[in-house]
């Protein structure tokens, strides 16, 4: 292959490398030059991991083939401030917290210094607009927009540079501003998460998926690939030594498809080569042969007689079943002078954290397999693992790199299987990064859900009964699902006491994307059903929504809906802070009509819009030439 | 995942149109490459193998813009941030900056070029409506008997369908060439799927410049993208408001025309009803973004009543 010659200045340094024609700067900073702290969230260019400076104008090095480097000046979030030192703008994300997570800050500082540079009378409404191209999935962006305005002062002068030190802590932490220890290596770039390392000798590896929602696997063909140039190995459910299956409650997923696919995406077979582009050449070598079957993809129809089975130990297609039951129902219903009955759904989500999987695993010289990955639960991926590759338990051993964000997503064993599996075979270590599109079709989602609610209620509000029937969507594999539903079940009817309720939360296999853990594990989909019902309660008896609430509360003393005494609670105090802090205007639903008064007030956030510099570049200008 | 044999970057036109005449088949010319490298993607084109690349943006002859007679030839290296940063151009192509501003973000819009855009002709452009307000023209370059020959064609002859525009193989887009139009103001509406770093479902310029009272449309420009497959100019409409006093009700008249110019296969109704919406923000915007001037409506005590 021909190279491609890049001579630069990288971080005031010249560099003079030749690397393939085909790298982009994105490539050639981590690969090449080993820079790691610019980092990969979609290479797509919307995520604005990637930001570097070139000749001084920031651009995402994910956009930028490598040959445009050439004779360029480039700065990245290493060059930013010397070793042991951090700029204004690093101290302050450490000062106000806004480095989470971690995986978006350094992409994130360098669009705040850009912004700065750019222009360091920037307010807020231009800040904001020029880290547009920088997306953030923990902080909610407050804290990030508070770190800038600091470092905007201190560099402006205008704000002295003890801002930037951390708050005295007086006897309590408890509402204090204490900073984060791992906050420095986040925001200069030197903390490395799983895609930022490398072994001596290490392989590449890829992913076949099935195009396929639901099909039997006929026949598996790796031998043209196994035979390029350049493949360590390729490896397929035959490689699998032990009791194949992971799972958070039932085992019911493979380490690879074995003898059919259940959803589009799902891993069949996986290459192991020198480099990226042999491995994904490979895949394309691999030839699968499959019998599509029918498919299964609303809930609803999963368990009607006659519909498609995905897992043969499951005829009906049932994951799980919670039910939760309390006091009479039938008596709630008969003694309440109003009957709500309503459906609310929800529907699938992306955890989107910036840092797609990625993983490292490599057989230590003790035989050791070690698994280094930002899993959200490593031990009883360590236990799981030991069963699938048939060894004792003190020959496995995971470790959890740093999670570039993770919110349940990344509690699933979906790749580490498969890198051990490679490990094993090659005896080298063999990294896999996924794309943002292979994290988007493999992991988890959020629980798409249907309820069915039927609410009792008393003239004065009190509620008398309720009915909440779940159907939760599973997709392909278990996951989490049982834990999810149990906690959708616990959670159900909120947090009021009921004295007469039938909770049944169900999730069922379909052939969609499997569903797993999102944060609130199922609290959300059923508090979205309950606090709906409150409100439509609140508007058909004439009630204020908060006091419908009030009225049914758990107090102290209250049983929950799985009969547990409270010793504690603290809803009173939350409905009156939250009352208070939204300046609500008292008074039934209808009483408002179109002109609300406890709207836009003081704090409110306000919807972004683009172009406040527009404005500002005309009128500076007509200013300027006035003075002229 | 885009991989290639090799990555020129020439640095003179002379050099690009050689190495293009003579790039194997199925080679690339490349400007800002914002396009090209999330194409070749999964969900999209997957993996793509080229054999050639080659760049345009090391060659002086398309750096910076020169006025010509009342029209401004943009260089085939000017960015979309040029349009946000570059006083002059910001007052001379007043529909530009708002374009821009809604054009994917500060850092894309450092490399991605006003030119490549155009040449991509995808029916979404988010530069073509704007440019073909300005009556653009696209300036064509190619080798003829080792001669440098140019050729000029109107933006809106140019595009001739999605993806597809009067390009010939061995030429290289060398400029834009727009109407210079100070003193008009400029607007730029834009729908996608979300409000920022998204491609536009459909867009709409306008320029307009009225007398200095602010009763009359001296001259409109009215253009829409993403509702066919190649941009439309709303002569009709334009002609319809020139010389007229300014009123809510002439605009909201222009604007019902709007919605039968939709010819898009896909979400029709969705597209009609946004032009029409469009129209007649993008007027009403142009109308309050003229320099120094107070628009006064015919109908305007009627509205405020209303």
């Amino acid at each position: 292959m021909p190279k491609l010659r890049i001579e630069a200045e990288v971080n005031g340094r010249k560099v003079d490398r030749e690397t393939e024609p085909h790298k982009r700067l994105l490539d050639f900073l981590r690969d090449d030059l080993n820079l790691t702290g610019t980092k990969e969230g979609c290479g797509a260019g919307e995520c604005g991991t990637c930001s570097v400076f070139v000749d001084g104008k920031l651009v995402k090095s994910c956009l930028m083939p490598a040959g445009k480097a050439n004779g360029a000046k480039i700065e990245t979030i290493e060059g930013l401030a010397k070793p042991g030192d951090l700029t204004p703008v690093q101290r302050a994300f450490h000062k106000t917290g806004a480095s989470q997570c971690g995986y978006c800050i350094p992409g994130m500082v360098m669009a705040a210094t850009s912004a700065l540079r750019e222009n360091p009378q920037a307010d807020i409404e231009e800040i904001k607009e020029r880290l547009g191209g920088n997306i953030c999935r923990c902080t909610g962006y407050t804290k990030i927009f508070e770190a800038v305005e600091i470092a905007k002062g201190v560099i402006a002068g205008t704000v002295p540079e003890t801002a930037l030190e951390e708050d005295m802590v007086d006897d309590s932490f408890i509402g204090a501003n204490v900073r984060r220890l791992d906050a420095p290596s986040k925001v200069s770039g030197r903390l490395k998460y799983a895609a930022d390392m490398k072994l001596p000798d290490m392989l590449q590896m890829q992913v076949l998926r099935s195009p396929h929602a639901h099909a039997r696997i006929l026949s598996i063909d790796t031998s043209e690939a196994e035979a390029m140039d350049g493949v360590a190995c390729v490896i397929t459910a035959q490689d699998v030594p032990g009791t194949d299956g992971f799972g958070v409650f039932v085992h019911d997923q493979p380490i690879m498809a074995r003898d059919k696919v259940r959803h589009v995406g799902e891993a069949v077979a996986a290459v192991a080569a020198e480099d990226l582009v042999t491995a994904r050449r490979a895949l394309s070598k691999i030839k699968v042969e499959y019998e599509e079957l029918p498919g299964l993809f609303d809930p609803g129809e999963a368990m009607a007689p006659g519909a498609p089975v995905i897992h043969d130990y499951a005829q009906d297609n049932l994951i799980k079943h919670i039910p939760v039951r309390k006091g009479d129902v039938a008596a709630g219903f008969a003694e309440a002078d109003l009957i709500l009955e309503d459906d609310f759904s929800t529907q699938q989500v992306e955890h989107a954290y910036l840092e797609p999987e990625a993983g490292v695993a490599y057989v230590d010289p003790d035989d050791v397999v070690v698994v280094i990955s930002p899993s959200q639960n490593i031990s009883h991926h360590r236990h799981m693992l030991a069963e699938i590759i048939a060894k004792p338990i003190n020959k496995v051993r995971f470790i959890m790199s740093p999670v570039g964000g993770g919110f349940g997503g990344k509690e699933d064993m979906i790749y580490q299987g498969m890198l051990a599996l490679a490990a094993m075979k090659t005896h080298r270590p063999v990294q896999l990064n996924f794309t943002r599109e292979e994290s988007l079709i493999a992991s988890a989602k959020r629980h798409p859900s249907r309820v069915h609610y039927r609410m009792g209620l008393k003239w004065d509000g009190r509620i008398t009964a309720i009915e909440f029937d779940m159907l939760s969507d599973g997709g392909a594999f278990g996951m989490s699902s049982e834990g999810v539903m149990r906690k959708a079940a616990i959670l159900s009817c909120g947090p009021y006491e009921v004295h007469n309720l039938k909770v049944d939360t169900r999730v069922v296999y379909t052939n969609n994307t499997p569903s797993g853990a999102f944060r609130t594990f199922g609290g959300m989909q059923a508090q979205f059903a309950t606090e709906s019902m409150m409100d439509m309660a609140a508007e058909a008896l004439d009630m204020d929504p908060f006091e419908i609430r009030r009225v049914n509360m758990m107090k102290v003393g209250a049983k929950t809906h799985t009969q547990q005494t409270l010793e504690t609670a603290s809803l009173d105090r939350v409905l009156d802070a939250a009352e208070q802090a939204s300046r609500w205007e008292k008074g039934a639903p209808r009483v408002r009509g179109a002109t609300r008064k406890d709207l836009n007030g003081p704090d409110t956030r306000q919807p972004c819009t683009l172009g406040a510099r527009i404005k500002k570049a005309s009128k500076d200008s007509d200013e300027s030439e006035r003075v002229a | 995942m885009l991989t290639y044999d090799a990555y020129h970057m020439p640095t003179s036109l002379e050099e690009a149109l050689t190495l293009w005449a003579n790039a194997a088949e199925g080679s690339r010319l490349v400007s800002g490459a914002t396009d090209i490298l999330p194409w070749a993607r999964e969900g999209r084109a997957g993996d793509v193998h080229l054999p050639e690349m080659v760049d345009v943006t090391r060659i002086p002859d398309l750096d910076g813009y020169a006025f010509e007679k009342g029209r401004i030839r943009l260089g085939a290296n000017t960015v979309y941030q040029d349009f946000l940063t570059d006083v002059t151009l910001m007052r001379s192509l007043p529909c530009m900056p708002y374009c821009a501003i809604w054009f994917a973000d500060d850092q894309i819009r450092e490399q991605a070029s006003l030119a490549g855009n155009l040449v991509n002709a995808s029916p979404v452009a988010d530069g073509t409506p704007a440019v073909v307000a300005l009556n653009g023209e696209i300036e064509l370059a190619r080798l003829d008997g080792g001669q440098i020959v140019r050729r000029r064609v109107p933006v809106v002859d140019f595009i001739t369908g999605p993806g597809r525009t009067q390009i010939a193989e061995d030429e290289i887009a060398t400029a834009v060439i727009v109407d210079a139009c100070n003193g008009f103001g400029g607007s730029f509406q834009k729908v996608g799927q979300r409000r920022s770093l998204v491609i536009s479902v459909a867009c709409c310029a306008a320029l307009v410049k009225t007398d200095r009272d602010g009763r009359v449309f001296e001259d409109v420009r009215l253009s829409l993208g993403g509702v066919g497959p190649s941009p439309i100019r709303m002569i009709e409409a334009e002609n319809t408001l020139r010389g007229e006093r300014i009123s809510h009700g002439l605009i909201e008249q222009v604007a019902q025309t709007a919605a039968d110019r939709v010819g898009s296969r896909s979400r029709q109704d969705y597209r009609r009803e946004v032009v029409v919406n469009f129209i007649r923000a993008a007027l009403e915007d142009a109308l309050a973004d003229q320099p120094d001037i107070d628009v006064k409506f015919e109908d305007q005590e009627e509205q405020i009543n209303a």
